[in-house]
């Protein structure tokens, strides 16, 4: 056969699908860009979020970012970082244990329907029925009844709803908790408790998945149209009309952009193409300080970085003294200023500055004072060699090695940096037992309360069900935290939470290395950027310029 | 020539059943628990990963899961959902036209600066310009797109945006249209571009010293004939075949050209699927890949009878 117009054809054919193919998406593009209308959104950085927009399965910052946007939380934190009432007119209680809240009038979901208690009990439920299997399910596990939806694996949920919750009337309803809790109006502004409207549940009782793509809140903000995930490049939303709370001054779009890498966006920030980014990476803030000047901004963030002690696992390190040395050979400062480039600072407690609580010098045995560290290790006969154990996936080499360098050149031990696949291979291996190495770790908090620092990470009944790798365990520490949560007010309980601190402090059950900080930045385009307690941006502050 | 193609096609059944259980068993066998990634550095919930362990069918053996999901591959043209509930068709969907606007774009700008490098180093070989078309390409190939991605979004989207106030090329994403796919095509196409400069200039002058062109030149054709009709388009085979295997390289090979164009790509999916242990992402994503590779090469098969009448397909 010889080769006929068919040949041409085909191969014709399959390159002008291949052109054809690429000027759709090209054309589209364009199209959706040009529809924004006449107002250039605020433009703020994101990073792709993990889930669909559901509340109680969000539980990374970049979906709790959009959807604080979206929602009107019932207490949010003033300066002075004390939880105010914000869709809530009041939240109140005698015994710390039985709350009432009542809900300020006004608010409507952005489908018109008004805000009603009811819309709280529904959407706490749902998120506390571990049949929906919602990440952020654990934070009503004070509220009396949680066990009846959380009956264990492999049994099914008999009970409708917890038992601690009642509707009184439409503005009003309680929340009973299993025991007192004094931080209890402190949780309620985080992302877990927002409300769900009526629209949110299909009819087999769960969350939608156009729900999850579209969310209708009661805030601030309402979505332009769906966002779907792995096509949609931002996220764009309008300034709800019947909001009734403050709205920004002079601009009534906002638009998330999506980004995955945090330095592309900076440069999109500088060529004015983005208005805030709220998650400068290292390698940009040199640069971010000369070029930015005042649009430059660096604030303590809630976050603690530091070296985890698997006490449950190794006996050699059971000695206070072997860990107050191994915390004063650690050269924190250096570590925040040099290997961080300022972008951390260095710890002196477990509670951190940005939270009401937190004292200066607490922690006496994280000044770096190698001679004395030495002293130390060898009276109290540490171990020649130590592991410290990182997950290689995330930022983490560097400052671990430089731990590590510090402990071989005041400790005069052999002290090497172990890279882990992730931080779950670390854990996996300590609950084995085939690990007894120091380790790295991290927290950020959920809530903005001293109790938040302590009790997930410390306490004897986090061992089983929190964040106690370490498996750490003081009765004393265990009681303060339980005479906190018992006190009458915020500020009676956080004198328990300090006494609690200091036996931390004391004990060094871990290291505290380094806070956080937040390093954010934005264009010439817009002004007066606070960036609060939950890292969220404070849209009714921003001004364009 | 029908038959060809089929009997092509049906080859590719087992390459692709092949591949898709490869790929399914390495990304199976990596370690660390998908669901438990899901909660970050918090220890997940037991109860809820149980549950969410027994809704994915992750306690299954492997050969079991691949079943579940090459049938349902098969028998409803569903490639499944995501650790987050969306399905993998929708995201995969939105990421290769992405990634297939950025590797035509790569492909376009390829073959009209290599051929036409190629073509002009040829035509003056041993001059002056032939010495810095080569040595040009030479730097090219030693810069990786690592280092010439950020450098050339630098100066050419940060810095001339600044100094001229003229926004040429967009720095990331691809709100703009064609625009935004032309500095990460060029970048991406780089390396490619040095590679198909030099196979131009050898194929042709190769080609050039033929005696067809030499009795061509004889009988009094005007250069750009003798040149154009005879000599490129023979010289052409090579490159064609080259151009077909690249896309597929382009293709793939797109994850540091995504990552620092912050395009929403399947290069970026691939990284982060991998990165999550979403095997229905990943396999999703090789499956295409593969079948891609497979009709590109099928076009390039079929190109060459209809610049070689010659080559004959039974």
């Amino acid at each position: 056969m010889r080769v006929t117009k068919g040949a041409q054809i085909v191969a014709g054919t399959a390159l002008l699908a291949l052109a054809v193919a690429a000027c759709g998406g090209g054309a589209s593009d364009g199209g959706t860009a040009a529809s924004g209308g006449a107002e250039t959104p605020v433009r703020m950085e994101l990073g792709e979020p993990q889930e669909l927009l559901v509340p109680s399965n969000t539980t990374e910052s970049e979906g709790s970012e959009v959807l604080a946007a979206v929602f009107e939380p019932l207490v949010t934190y003033d300066e002075n970082k004390n939880a105010v009432e914000a869709a809530a007119e009041s939240i109140t209680s005698d015994d710390q244990k039985v709350w009432t809240i009542k809900l300020k009038p006004g608010y409507t979901w952005h489908n018109g329907e008004p805000l009603v208690a009811q819309n709280y009990v529904d959407a706490w439920n749902y998120a506390a029925n571990q049949e929906n299997a919602q990440s952020a399910g654990y934070f009503f596990g004070r509220i009396d009844g949680f066990a009846d939806l959380n009956p264990g694996e492999g049994k099914s949920v008999t009970a409708k709803g917890m038992k601690g919750l009642e509707v009184v009337d439409d503005t009003t309803f309680k929340v009973t908790l299993a025991a007192p809790f004094s931080q209890f109006k402190t949780m309620l502004g985080y992302t877990a408790f927002y409300p769900l409207p009526k629209a949110a549940f299909g009819a087999d009782g769960k969350v939608t998945q156009q729900y999850g793509e579209q969310p209708i809140g009661q805030g601030l903000f309402k979505f332009d149209k769906a966002y779907k995930k792995g096509t949609d490049q931002s996220i764009d939303m309008t300034v709800y009309d019947k909001y009734p709370g403050k709205k920004p001054s002079n601009w009534t779009k906002l638009q998330f952009k999506l980004y995955t890498d945090s330095d592309v966006a900076f440069n999109d920030l500088m060529a004015d193409n983005l208005d805030i980014h709220d998650s400068l990476g290292p390698a940009a803030i040199a640069q971010a300080k000369s070029s930015l000047g005042e649009r430059y901004q660096d604030q303590p963030d809630a976050g603690v970085g530091y070296i985890g002690v698997p006490l449950k696992y190794n006996a050699e390190l059971d000695k206070v003294d072997i860990r107050k040395a191994i915390s004063m050979a650690i050269d924190r400062k250096t570590i925040a200023e040099t290997v961080f480039s300022g972008t951390r600072s260095p710890a002196d407690d477990f509670i951190n500055p940005a939270i009401a609580g937190y004292r200066q010098g607490a922690c006496k045995a994280c000044t770096y004072n190698p001679a004395e560290a030495k002293k130390l290790y060898e009276s109290a006969g540490g171990p020649k060699t130590l592991e410290i154990g990182y997950n290689a996936d995330g930022p983490h080499k560097e400052w671990i090695e430089a731990v590590a360098n510090n402990l071989r050149a005041n400790l005069g031990i052999d002290a090497v940096a172990k890279p882990f696949e992730k931080f779950a291979s670390i854990l996996d291996e300590l609950d084995a037992k085939k690990y007894k190495g120091l380790f790295r770790m991290g927290w950020a908090i959920d809530y903005p309360s001293a109790e938040n620092y302590l009790s997930p990470i410390f306490s004897t009944g986090a061992i089983a069900t929190g964040s106690n790798y370490g498996g750490y365990s003081n009765k004393k520490f265990d009681e303060l935290i339980a005479q906190g949560d018992q006190a009458p007010s915020v500020e009676e309980g956080l004198k328990f939470y300090q006494q609690a601190d200091d036996i931390l402090n004391e004990e060094l059950p871990y290291i505290p290395v380094y806070f956080y900080r937040n390093n954010s930045g934005y264009s010439t385009k817009v002004k007066n950027v606070h960036i609060n307690l939950l890292n969220q941006v404070e849209w009714t502050d921003v001004e364009k310029v | 020539m029908g038959r060809y193609i089929i009997r092509r096609l049906l080859q590719s059944i087992p390459v692709l059943l092949g591949a898709t259980l490869l790929i399914f068993a390495i990304v199976f066998a990596l370690p660390g628990d998908p669901i438990a990634a899901l909660a970050g550095e918090k220890r997940a919930d037991p109860n809820i990963v149980a549950i969410l362990r027994e809704q994915y069918h992750l306690n299954d053996p492997l050969l079991l899961q691949y079943w579940y999901y090459i049938s349902g591959v098969i028998f409803r043209a569903d490639f499944g959902v995501t650790f987050a509930d969306v399905p993998v068709s929708q995201i995969m969907a939105g990421k290769f036209q992405v990634t297939l606007n950025l590797a035509v774009t790569a492909l376009v700008i390829e073959a009209l600066i290599g051929v036409g490098l190629g073509l002009w180093a040829a035509l003056k070989r041993g001059k002056a310009i032939d010495t810095m078309i080569l040595a040009s390409t030479l730097l090219l190939i030693s810069v990786p797109t690592l280092v010439s991605g950020f450098v050339l979004q630098f100066l050419l989207g940060v810095k001339l945006k600044l100094w001229t106030g003229l926004d040429v090329f967009p720095i990331a994403g691809i709100t703009e249209g064609f625009r935004s796919y032309l500095l990460p095509g060029f970048v991406l196409a780089g390396v490619s571009i040095a590679y198909l400069t030099r196979l131009t200039r050898t194929s042709l002058a190769e080609t050039l010293r033929a005696d067809y062109i030499r009795t061509a030149t004889a009988k009094g054709l005007p250069r750009r004939r003798v040149v154009g009709r005879h000599g490129l388009r023979n010289a052409l085979i090579p490159l064609i075949t080259f151009l077909g295997a690249d896309l597929g390289n382009l293709m793939g090979g797109a994850v540091i050209t995504e990552r620092i164009f912050n395009l929403p790509g399947i290069g970026n999916q691939l990284f982060m699927s991998v990165y999550l242990r979403e095997q229905p992402v990943v396999v999703g994503i090789v499956t295409i890949l593969v079948l891609i590779y497979i009709l590109a090469n099928l076009a390039v098969d079929v190109m060459y009878a209809v610049l070689d009448p010659r080559i004959r397909y039974e």
